[in-house]
């Protein structure tokens, strides 16, 4: 059974989205800030992290960026900023998702077993990975889309199993752009957005309306497994 | 320096005496021959022309060549001369001496040049570092004019300097000679330097401080002793102190907003988390809630009432931070489409009981904005559309662009807004009667318009063909 370490300074935080995890079936601990997380993290090990973002002592960026240090476990983020740049911050410190409050249950539920579906799979995780009518051949370099055959540039390729190595993780333009390109010089978003759209046109069917290559507005993009 | 130079009046007469001097003590040695007489006087008159330079030089050059044939060629004590080549040596000696005394008195008047140049280099690099050092203009200023006096080697120097509206107030500098205020006033004006005589002697010399084109002011130098390039180089380096000078202050005060805008700009932050938590505690809870017992209409107009009280706390954060002028935007360059898809991934719950429509017929546009603001007012035209509409209609959204405009809508097929209230619905608070029963806060168009505005676009509202409204926001494109 998974476990999840809460960390919130907020005792009814805590106690709304511990309910909601252990009626899930997680198994969940809890923590009032940044410093009580990384003692309990010390102590055993957890499958996610949520945390809220402005706590005492130890605020969740700070936290982000400490356990990213050590440690490659899933960070979901509870925030209440609109603000784009605070979420690329957060996500280019290595946080892994964000939820703004106030969130809903199912939509929180949604993000934590996306991000605890990544923890499982790791670990001898077959080269072929398959999805909806997509099926691709990391090996081979081949994607099949209802079984026909898909031409990728290495690019469009390389994008894509960039976004296929964490399921359900929001990648910002940034991260993309040195993961596929090497480098974020003379690279821009603009770049990355004709190679996604392209990609979008080879593997959705309604390019328009994307399932699973989903656009976060100004932060980056996010690969769906689910519907 | 030129200061220390040797009056030339006084050379002419030391030069014929240092000649006669020197004649009486070759006397005193009957057994030199003419040829050494005639190399040694050479060097006298060497020595003179270095010392007094030209003029005295000549003169010298002239004295020497009579007193050798006056007391040493024959027949002696008289300017005859019996020998003819005696006549050609004398007019050697004469054409040698003249070239000596001129090469040496040009060397020693180069020499000069070049040491005053040095002096003058250092004067302006010692006054360049002690200007730069002062970030303050009432220190800059106060001794600007005894530091100019001391490089320049002047009597006296006073400096007017321009206010902000190009008024010349004089600075206080302690001198007892009048400063010609029409002068000061004119060289302003002008920009070209005058010197004038003074009536106690000497000169008066007014020099425009240069700020790139323009002048901050006047320099006014009496009795100059060096040239009058370095007074000119003074009055640009004094230009560009006061210039550092304002562009410390400029950069000082824009640190200082920049602080107090973060502050504000954190509390906000802060006062958004505070109220919002307690919000999200009580959603959730009751999402358990309702889980763990059964799902009822209560529960679901409760969480409705939660997120409607959330979206009001948004648009008053909105208006506290457009307000106080800490929503500045942040501008880059953006397409029209991208706005459109993030403003419809943000409302996509307010659009929910909508048929959505977009249509992007110039979705490559390109537009400089904070793209956060723009999406927040593109999303403030979506709910809009989404409460005065009815149920299952179609919202359509679209851009389109001309030469040098893009062009971001909203269209909805409601009962629109009468045409006479079209502009007063972008007031605070303001709803019309239609519109009682539908929730809302008559914030969201002020709030839109002001975004688009920041960002150097406009919002309107007019009628749809569909005949309901047509939300509409322009923009100025950013690739044309």
């Amino acid at each position: 059974m998974s476990r999840i370490l809460v960390v919130d300074d907020e005792a009814g935080i805590r106690k709304v989205v511990r309910d909601a995890l252990e009626r899930a079936a997680y198994e969940v601990d809890t923590a009032t800030d940044g410093q009580a997380a990384l003692l309990a993290l010390e102590e055993r090990v957890f499958d996610l992290v949520i945390t809220d973002l402005a706590m005492p002592h130890m605020g969740g960026l700070e936290l982000v960026q400490t356990i990213r240090r050590t440690s490659a476990v899933p960070i979901l983020v509870l925030t209440v900023r609109q603000e784009e740049r605070e979420k690329v911050r957060l996500l280019d410190a290595g946080a892994d998702d964000y939820v703004t409050k106030p969130f809903g249950v199912g939509e929180l539920l949604a993000r934590a077993r996306a991000l605890l579906r990544r923890k499982e799979a790791r670990g001898g995780a077959p080269a072929l990975s398959q999805w909806g009518n997509i099926e691709v051949d990391r090996d081979a370099r081949t994607v099949r889309k209802k079984g026909d055959a898909v031409h990728l540039t290495p690019t469009e390729f390389s994008l894509l199993t960039t976004l296929l190595s964490k399921p359900g993780a929001v990648w910002t333009h940034r991260q993309l752009l040195a993961a596929v390109w090497g480098t974020t010089a003379g690279v821009t978003n603009d770049t990355l957005r004709v190679h996604m759209g392209s990609l979008r046109r080879k593997l959705e069917d309604d390019p328009n309306q994307p399932r699973w290559i989903l656009t976060e507005p100004w932060v980056g993009y996010r690969f769906s497994p689910e519907d | 320096m030129s200061s220390t130079r040797r009056p030339r009046r006084w050379g002419y007469p030391a030069a014929v005496l240092l000649v006669i001097a020197a004649i009486a003590i070759l006397r005193l040695f009957p057994n030199l021959t003419e040829a050494s007489v005639a190399l040694l006087l050479l060097l006298v008159v060497f020595a003179c022309a270095w010392i007094w330079e030209s003029g005295p030089g000549v003169v010298a050059a002239v004295a020497a060549t009579l007193g050798f044939n006056f007391f040493f060629i024959p027949p002696l004590y008289t300017l005859t001369v019996e020998d003819p080549r005696n006549v050609t040596a004398l007019l050697v000696f004469l054409v040698s001496a003249l070239l000596i005394g001129r090469l040496s008195a040009t060397n020693r008047e180069r020499l000069r040049l070049v040491e005053a140049e040095r002096a003058d280099l250092a004067n302006m690099t010692r006054l360049s570092q002690a200007f730069l050092s002062d970030t303050n203009q009432e220190s800059l200023l106060g001794v600007a004019a005894s530091r100019l006096q001391g490089a320049l080697g002047a009597d006296a120097v006073r400096i007017a300097l321009a206010d902000d509206q190009g008024e010349l107030a004089q600075a206080p500098a302690a001198s007892e000679i009048p400063v010609r205020e029409d002068l000061v006033e004119l060289v302003f004006r002008q920009g070209n330097s005058a010197v004038v005589p003074l009536e106690s002697g000497g000169t008066a010399m007014y020099l425009p401080i240069p700020i790139g084109l323009k002048r901050a002011g006047v320099l006014v130098v009496f009795g100059l002793r060096s040239s009058e390039r370095m007074a000119e180089g003074c009055a640009v380096l004094l230009g560009l102190a006061l210039e550092r000078e304002r562009f410390v202050r400029m950069a000082r005060a824009a640190e200082e907003t920049k602080t107090s805008e973060q502050m504000k700009s954190t509390l906000l932050a802060a006062l958004a988390h505070d109220l919002k938590t307690p919000i999200a505690t009580a959603r959730a809870a009751i999402e358990n809630w309702a889980a763990e017992a059964r799902p009822s209409p209560t529960s679901q107009l409760a969480t409705e009432q939660l997120q409607a009280l959330t979206r009001r706390i948004s648009e008053l954060m909105e208006v506290v931070r457009v307000d106080s002028g800490i929503a500045g935007p942040r501008r880059e360059v953006v397409t029209c489409a991208e706005i459109i898809e993030a403003a419809v991934t943000r409302f996509r719950d307010a659009l929910a009981g909508h048929s959505l429509s977009v249509d992007a017929a110039s979705p490559e546009v390109l537009v400089e904005v904070d793209p956060g603001q723009l999406t927040e007012a593109l999303g403030h035209g979506l709910e809009n559309a989404a409460r005065y509409s009815g149920a299952g209609t179609e919202i359509r959204v679209s851009v389109t662009a001309d030469e040098g405009r893009a062009f971001l809508q909203v269209a909805d097929k409601g009962s629109g807004v009468p045409a006479a209230d079209r502009e007063r619905v972008f007031e605070r608070f303001v709803r019309l009667p239609s519109s009682a029963g539908i929730p809302g806060t008559g914030l969201g168009l002020n709030i839109a318009r002001s975004l688009v505005r920041m960002n150097g676009g406009e919002l309107t509202l007019s009628g749809a063909p569909s005949g309901g409204t047509l939300f509409q926001i322009q923009l100025p494109r950013a690739d044309r």
